[in-house]
C-alpha cells in the first residue's frame, strides 16, 4: 500500500472519528488519541521523506493520469523536502498536543477535530503536485486556523481572528483569480505542466499577473510587510497552543508553497526578474527590521513573540528571494529551526498564563521566580534568535546571508540586527518576569486591560517536556553533515526539469549525483557577526531594564529620536482592519510595479 | 490612520494595479475562443469510461475527487467552527421559541402555514434525495441535494414551531451524519487503496448508462456528501437560532 495518500487521510478519519464521539468520550481519550494520531503522521512522512531520498514520487488520485496530452487528475508529488516539511509540521502538533494536555477540558473535542484537519492540511500543501489542490488545502488551513483562533471569545480574540479572516480571505481571493488567470493562458493545473506550458515564452503581463496574485496571497499568509499587519492581532490572542502552530509553521510554510510554486511552475520564466527578486529581497529585509523594532515596544508577551516571528520569518524570505538552492537550503534550515525555538517560547508563555494569570510583562515582573526552567528556556530562546552561533537557526541565517552577500552586502547587516531586536526584546521580558529586574513601568505601549490566563493546574512538567525537546532538537541540527545534507536536497527541489520528467513523463526523477559538489558557502565574511548581534541584543534588553539608572541626558536624547519612530509602529498596528487592507493593496500594486520597472 | 489618509493610500495602489490588472486580462483567450480541452477529453471519454451522463459530476467526484474531500472538509471545518465558537450557557432545553422580541404580542401559527409545511416538507426531502441520487445522470448531486434535505428540516420548524423541530432534529444526530458523511468519503476512497488501487480509485461495478446505480463510486461518495451537507446546515441553523433563544428558567 502506498503511503503518500495516508499521510492525509489518517488525521482527517481521526478528526470525523473524534467528532462522531463526541459526546461518549472519556475526557482525556481525545487529548490521548489526538497526540497519537500526530505522532503517527510525523512518522509516516519521516518514512515517505526517507523512501523519496533517491527517487521522489508521482502519486495519482483515483490512477487518473495523463490522456491525450492533457493531465486529467491529481497528483500529489512526494520529494524529501516536502515530506519533511510535512513531517515538521506533524512533529511540532505532536508537541503541542501534549503541551495542551487538558487544556480544553470542558468544551468536548472540537479543538482536536480542527486541529487535525489543519495538520492533514498542511501535510496536503506540501505534496500536492496541482495548483488547484494546493488552493484547496491553503483555504482548508485558512477556515480551521480562523476558527481556532477566536476560540477564547474574548473581545480581543474576536477582534484578532476578524483582522486575521478579512485580510487572509482578501488573499485567498487574489490567489484564485491567479490561479483562474493562469488557467486561461495554459489550460493547465498540474504544476509540472504550466511550467512545461511556459517553457520558452517570455512572461507577459497577464503571466505576470498571475504570479503577482498568487505570491501575494502565500505572503499574506507568510505575513511578510506590507501584508502582516494580521498576525500579530491573530497570534497573539490565540489560545497558546494555538500560537505554537501559527508562529511555527502555519507562517513559514507558506514561503515553502511559494518556493515549490517558484520552482515547478514559474522557474522556465526569467522574469522572476531582478527587480523583482530585489523587491523581494528588501521585503524580507524590511520586516525583518520592522518586526524587530516592534518587539521593543510591546509588553504583552504573546504580542511580543508575534511581532519576533514577523521580523524572522523576514529572514526566510530573503533566504527564498536569493532564488539559488543554497538560499533555499538556508530558509528551509531556518523554517525548523526557528519553528522549534518560537513553538518553545509561546509554550513557555502558555506556562505563565497557567502559572501566574497573566501575560502583561509590566505586571508579571518579578512573579515567575518559582519557575527557574521556564526562565532559563526563555533566556535560551532569546540568545537562539538573537544569533548565538548554535543550533539550526544560525545555520539557516549563516547560509541566508551567505546567498545574498556578494550583490547586497548591506543586507546581512540589517538581518543581524533585526535578530538582535527580537532576541533583546525577548531577554528585557525574560529579566523583568523571572528575575524583577528593570523599572515597573517605562511608558511602553498600553497592555492588555485585564489579566489573560489559561486553563490552569496543569502540571508544570508535562509543559516543560515539548518545551525541552525542541530546544534540544533545534540545538543539535546543525553541523556541515546537516548542512550539506539540506544543500543536497534543495538542489533537488530547485531541479526544475527533472520535477517536469517525474511528472509529465513518469521519469525516474532521479538525480544524477552532482559530480563537482554544491556551492558549499564559504566561511563566514565576518565570523564575529553573531557575536556582536548576541551583545547587541544584550545591550537592548540592559538598556531597556536600566533605563532609571542611565544618565539623564542619554536617557533625554533616545527618546527623542526613538519616541517618534515607536509611536509610529504603534499607531500602525492599531487593529482597524480598514488600514490593514490598504497596506495589502499597497502591497500588491508594489509587487505588480516590480513587472514593470526595467 | 486617519480615513482621508487610507482612501489616498487605497486608491494610490489602485492606479497602479488596476492598469496592470487590465493589462493581464487583455492576455486571456478572447470571448468565445474555444479553449478547454480538458473539458473535450472528459467529455468524449467519460460515458464510455465511466457510464456517466453528468460530466461535471465525472470531474468532481472521480478524475478531481481528491479536491472534493478537501472541499468538504472545508464545509466540515466551518461549520465545527460555528458550533464551536457559538458554544453557548443555554444548555440543552428547547422549550422555548428564539428570535422573539420582547413586548410583541405572540400570533399563535396559522393552519394555513402548518398546513402547506406539512404537504411541503415530506416533498423537499425526497426533492433532496431525488437531486443526490441522480447526481451522476442530470445536474445535482450531494451538495445540492444536502442542502434541499437541510430546508427540508427547516420547514418542520416553520410547521411545527421551534421545540417540535428540535425534538425532531437532534443535534448529536447532526453530529453522527457531519461524520459519517465525511467518513463516508473517506472510507470510500481507501477500500480501493486496500485492495491494490490507489485512492479514490473507481474500481465498482459502472453499471448501466442512465441508470440509477450506475457510476460505480460516484453515487456513493454523493451520498456521504448529501450526509455531511444537511447534516452541517441544519447544526449552523440550530446554532444561531439558539444565539437568540433566551434561555429556560431551569437553565443558567
Amino acid at each position: 500500500m502506498n503511503l503518500i495518500p495516508v499521510a492525509v487521510i489518517v488525521p482527517l478519519l481521526a478528526a470525523a472519528l473524534l467528532l462522531a464521539l463526541e459526546k461518549v468520550l472519556p475526557k482525556r481519550l481525545a487529548d490521548g488519541f489526538a497526540l497519537l494520531v500526530a505522532i503517527f503522521v510525523a512518522g509516516l512522512c519521516l518514512v515517505i521523506s526517507l523512501e523519496t531520498l533517491d527517487q521522489p514520487e508521482a502519486y495519482w488520485f483515483g490512477g487518473w493520469r495523463i490522456q491525450n496530452g492533457v493531465v486529467l487528475g491529481i497528483a500529489f508529488v512526494a520529494d524529501p523536502v516536502g515530506a519533511g516539511v510535512a513531517a515538521f509540521a506533524a512533529i511540532l502538533f505532536s508537541g503541542t498536543f501534549l503541551f495542551a494536555w487538558g487544556f480544553f477540558g470542558d468544551t468536548g473535542t472540537r479543538f482536536h477535530v480542527l486541529m487535525l484537519v489543519l495538520l492533514a492540511a498542511m501535510v496536503g500543501f506540501c505534496l500536492t503536485g496541482d495548483l488547484f489542490s494546493f488552493f484547496v488545502f491553503f483555504e482548508l488551513m485558512s477556515v480551521t486556523a480562523f476558527a481556532l483562533t477566536a476560540y477564547k471569545l474574548e473581545s480581543a480574540s474576536l477582534e484578532g481572528a476578524l483582522s486575521f479572516t478579512v485580510v487572509n480571505t482578501i488573499g485567498s481571493f487574489l490567489m484564485l483569480a491567479g490561479i483562474g488567470l493562469l488557467y486561461g493562458r495554459t489550460d493547465a493545473l498540474n504544476l509540472a505542466a504550466i511550467g512545461g506550458a511556459l517553457d520558452g515564452h517570455q512572461a507577459d503581463a497577464l503571466v505576470a499577473m498571475a504570479l503577482v496574485l498568487i505570491l501575494a496571497a502565500l505572503l499574506i499568509k507568510a505575513a511578510a510587510a506590507p501584508f502582516h499587519f494580521w498576525l500579530a492581532d491573530a497570534h497573539a490572542v490565540a489560545p497558546t497552543p494555538v500560537s505554537v502552530i501559527f508562529s511555527g509553521i502555519m507562517v513559514s510554510i507558506a514561503l515553502f508553497g511559494a518556493a515549490r510554486l517558484i520552482w515547478t511552475a514559474f522557474a522556465p520564466l526569467d522574469q522572476v526578474a531582478p527587480a523583482f527578486r530585489d523587491l523581494l529581497l528588501y521585503l524580507g529585509t524590511f520586516s525583518s527590521l520592522l518586526g524587530g523594532l516592534a518587539c521593543l515596544i510591546q509588553r504583552h508577551v504573546k504580542r511580543l513573540l508575534a511581532f519576533s516571528t514577523i521580523s524572522h520569518v523576514g529572514i526566510m524570505l530573503v533566504g527564498l528571494a536569493a532564488l539559488t538552492a543554497p538560499g533555499l537550503a538556508g530558509m528551509l534550515i531556518y523554517l525548523v529551526g526557528h519553528g522549534l525555538v518560537k513553538g518553545a517560547l509561546f509554550m513557555g508563555a502558555g506556562i505563565l498564563m497557567a502559572e501566574c494569570q497573566d501575560i502583561d510583562e509590566i505586571r508579571l515582573r518579578g512573579r515567575a521566580k518559582h519557575l527557574p526552567l521556564t526562565g532559563l528556556t526563555f533566556a535560551a530562546g532569546a540568545l537562539l534568535l538573537a544569533g548565538l552561533p548554535l543550533g539550526a537557526i544560525h545555520e539557516g541565517h549563516h547560509l541566508i546571508s551567505a546567498a545574498v552577500e556578494a550583490q547586497h552586502p548591506w543586507i546581512p547587516l540589517a538581518l543581524a540586527l533585526g535578530s538582535a531586536l527580537t532576541g533583546g526584546a525577548v531577554l528585557r521580558a525574560t529579566g523583568r518576569i523571572f528575575l524583577g529586574l528593570g523599572p515597573a513601568s517605562n511608558g511602553e505601549a498600553e497592555g492588555p486591560g485585564k489579566p489573560e490566563h489559561e486553563t490552569p493546574g496543569r502540571p508544570v512538567w508535562l509543559m516543560l517536556i515539548p518545551i525541552l525537546s525542541f530546544f534540544a532538537v533545534a540545538c543539535l541540527a546543525q553541523g556541515p553533515a546537516v548542512t550539506d545534507t539540506v544543500l543536497d536536497l534543495a538542489q533537488g527541489f530547485a531541479d526544475h526539469d527533472a520535477y517536469g520528467q517525474l511528472v509529465l513523463e513518469g521519469g525516474s526523477g532521479a538525480r544524477e549525483p552532482s559530480s563537482e559538489g554544491h556551492a558549499a558557502p564559504e566561511a563566514p565574511s565576518s565570523p564575529i557577526l553573531p557575536w556582536v548581534s548576541v551583545l547587541l541584543a544584550l545591550l537592548v534588553a540592559g538598556l531597556q531594564l536600566l533605563r532609571e539608572r542611565l544618565p539623564a541626558p542619554l536617557v533625554w536624547l533616545s527618546s527623542l529620536v526613538l519616541r517618534p519612530v515607536f509611536q509610529g509602529l504603534d499607531r500602525l498596528h492599531n487593529g482597524r482592519i480598514g488600514d490593514y487592507a490598504a497596506w495589502l493593496a499597497i502591497g500588491l500594486a508594489l509587487l505588480g510595479g516590480a513587472f514593470v520597472l526595467p | 490612520m486617519s480615513r482621508t489618509a487610507r482612501l489616498v493610500l487605497f486608491f494610490a495602489a489602485l492606479l497602479v494595479a488596476v492598469p496592470l490588472g487590465i493589462l493581464g486580462l487583455i492576455g486571456l483567450p478572447s470571448f468565445g475562443h474555444h479553449v478547454s480541452t480538458y473539458g473535450d477529453v472528459v467529455d468524449a471519454m467519460g460515458t464510455d469510461l465511466r457510464h456517466v451522463t453528468n460530466m461535471v459530476a465525472l470531474v468532481t467526484f472521480d478524475v478531481r475527487g481528491f479536491d472534493t474531500l478537501g472541499e468538504e472538509f472545508i464545509l466540515f471545518s466551518a461549520v465545527t467552527g460555528v458550533t464551536m465558537l457559538l458554544r453557548g450557557d443555554r444548555g440543552e432545553g428547547t422549550s422555548a421559541d428564539p428570535v422573539r422580541i420582547p413586548h410583541r404580542r405572540r400570533e399563535g401559527r396559522s393552519e394555513a402555514v402548518t398546513g402547506t409545511a406539512r404537504w411541503l416538507g415530506p416533498m423537499t426531502l425526497l426533492f433532496g434525495i431525488y437531486v443526490t441520487l441522480h447526481g451522476q445522470l442530470t445536474p445535482g448531486g450531494g451538495f445540492q441535494g444536502g442542502s434541499i434535505i437541510a430546508a427540508a428540516t427547516l420547514l418542520i420548524y416553520l410547521g411545527e414551531g421551534y421545540p417540535a423541530w428540535r425534538k425532531i432534529v437532534r443535534s448529536v444526530l447532526l453530529d453522527l451524519s457531519e461524520a459519517a458523511g465525511v467518513g463516508i468519503y473517506l472510507v470510500a476512497g481507501l477500500v480501493p487503496l486496500l485492495a491494490g488501487a490507489t485512492y479514490l480509485e473507481n474500481i465498482l461495478p459502472l453499471g448501466e448508462v442512465g441508470s440509477l446505480l450506475s457510476g460505480g463510486l460516484i453515487p456513493i461518495l454523493n451520498a456521504g456528501v448529501a450526509l455531511a451537507v444537511a447534516g452541517g446546515f441544519c447544526s449552523i441553523a440550530i446554532e444561531f437560532l439558539e444565539e437568540t433563544r433566551e434561555p429556560n428558567e431551569d437553565e443558567t
